[in-house]
This record gives C-alpha cells, sequence and structure tokens, in this order.
C-alpha cells in the first residue's frame, strides 16, 4: 500500500524531502524521505498492521520527527501499490 | 543471521536490496559487510553567533529537525582536495549510493563505521545504525571527529559499511493482502457464541 502525503519542503540532503502525512485525530507526522520514492505525492507503508473501523495502522518507511514509526491513518489517505512485488 | 557476502550478491540480484549506484564486486564487498562512499554533499555546522542561545525541543508542537538542521548548519559541496573535520565537530554526511531494502524482504540492515577510521576516532553515526524493511534513500551519517587531530574528508571515499542480517519472519507489513484479512476480527454471527 502506498499513502497519500503533502510535500512541505526540502530535506537536508539535495536527494530528501520533508513530507507530512496527515493521522486520524487531526495530528499531522513530519518524516523525511528519499525524493525519488516520492510518487504521486505518495509513498510506500507496506501492509496494514491494523484495523480500527476506518482508522488503519501503518508503519512509516522512516522514523517521523517525532520519533515514531507506526501511526493511524483515514483508510481514505490509503492507495493500492501498482508496483506490488508478488 | 549475518549475510554473508555470497548471500548479500544473491539478494541484489533478486532486487531484496538496491544499491545504487552497485558496488564494485572486487573491492566493495568484504566476507559479510558493503562498503559505501561519502557523498560530497555535507552539512558543517555554523559558528556560533554570540547572543544566540537555541535549546532543541524535540516534543515542541510542529517540530521540524530538518529546519533545525538547516539553521544551524551550511551546506557544503567537498572537494576533491577534502574538507577538514575539526576534532568535536559534528557533521552531517550522506552515503553516495542509494540503498533500498524490500518491504517483503526478511532483511534488515545496519551502518556500521570502518576501523580505519575508528582507529582515527571518528564515528559516522549516533546511535542510530538500524535499516529496516521498506527503507529508501541515501543513508544520513552522523560523522563526528572524537580523536586528537583533524581529519580530510574526501567525496568518494569509503566511509561506512552496511551489515545486513536475516530476519526471523517476515515483518508485518510485509506481508500481502490474503494474510491481512486473517488479522481482522471475525465478524460474530448474530446468536452465536
Amino acid at each position: 500500500m502506498r499513502i497519500k502525503v503533502q510535500k512541505i519542503g526540502d530535506g537536508a540532503h539535495h536527494s530528501e524531502s520533508v513530507v507530512e502525512i496527515k493521522t486520524t485525530g487531526g495530528g499531522v507526522e513530519r518524516l523525511v524521505i528519499a525524493t525519488r520514492s516520492l510518487q504521486n505525492n505518495s509513498i510506500l507503508v507496506g501492509a496494514p498492521l491494523g484495523h480500527k473501523g476506518k482508522e488503519v495502522l501503518v508503519e512509516l518507511p522512516r522514523e517521523a520527527m517525532s520519533g515514531t514509526s507506526r501511526v493511524w491513518v483515514s483508510s481514505k489517505n490509503l492507495l493500492e501499490d501498482e508496483a506490488r512485488v508478488a | 543471521m549475518i549475510l554473508t557476502d555470497r548471500e548479500i550478491k544473491i539478494a541484489i540480484a533478486r532486487k531484496l536490496i538496491v544499491i545504487d549506484p552497485p558496488p564494485d564486486e572486487t573491492v566493495a564487498f568484504t566476507s559479510t559487510a558493503v562498503d559505501l562512499t561519502l557523498d560530497p554533499s555535507v552539512r558543517i555546522p555554523k559558528q556560533n553567533v554570540a547572543g544566540i542561545d537555541i535549546v532543541i525541543d524535540p516534543g515542541a508542537p510542529g517540530y521540524n529537525s530538518e529546519e533545525i538542521i538547516k539553521r544551524l548548519t551550511d551546506p557544503q559541496t567537498i572537494p576533491k582536495t577534502g574538507y577538514r573535520l575539526e576534532p568535536g565537530i559534528l557533521t552531517l554526511g550522506w552515503t553516495r549510493e542509494y540503498v533500498s531494502l524490500s518491504l517483503v524482504t526478511r532483511i534488515a540492515a545496519r551502518v556500521e563505521g570502518r576501523s580505519s577510521l575508528a582507529r582515527m576516532g571518528v564515528g559516522i553515526h549516533v546511535t542510530a545504525p538500524t535499516i529496516h524493511a521498506g527503507f529508501a534513500g541515501p543513508i544520513q551519517l552522523e560523522i563526528i571527529n572524537h580523536g586528537s587531530k583533524p581529519l580530510l574528508l574526501r567525496p568518494g571515499m569509503r566511509i561506512c559499511q552496511l551489515i545486513f542480517e536475516m530476519t526471523l519472519g517476515t515483518p508485518e507489513k510485509g506481508y500481502s493482502g490474503q494474510f491481512l484479512e486473517q488479522r481482522k476480527e471475525p465478524k460474530r454471527k448474530r446468536g452465536g457464541r
């Protein structure tokens, strides 16, 4: 699966970007990613780890600036990964 | 289990590990690791300015570590003649290689220093060596000179090594949909136990 993100700036290295992910409850998590892993404003997060109604638990590809790696997000912000490895 | 050079090459061939540009098969491998090289882009700390006192608060609302890094450091491209890393100075660097670990892999990695630099007192990370499945990008290095003499960093020098480890099982996020369904709470039949 991929998750929708919003790029909010460049990273400290020219290959990096800073993105925000909306979490449930109105919060956001910021993390640094490789710009080349950003596709159509989304990044790869793999399979969901848990479900709670329409909320889904996912693990981010890198630790967020807050220190967390796993976040609850709305299922409507998840996208199927067309290039998923079989 | 730590992967040997042979197993690392097999994992690269199967695209479970991506290293771009690919490591030189003749000299970049050791028995249980792959050497990575230093990208010319680094960020060096700005000189202290009198009258400015900064306390970093990672718990503050809206905390943005990248903005703080940009505020406290200057970007620099290391010339071929090298960048003089003074003792006690933390410099942020990156590997020249883009590294990615497949989400479906049972492989994790650790970035570690090289003994040739460690003997001079140079460390290349600050207690955060783990590369998880799903990681993608150049690896950021926190380079600090604990030694007593300046050391020249040159672009393309061997700066660190990656050690790959086989995990016990596939991480949850690496499972495909058929397994996901099993983790959903089953619907209870009305009147059933």
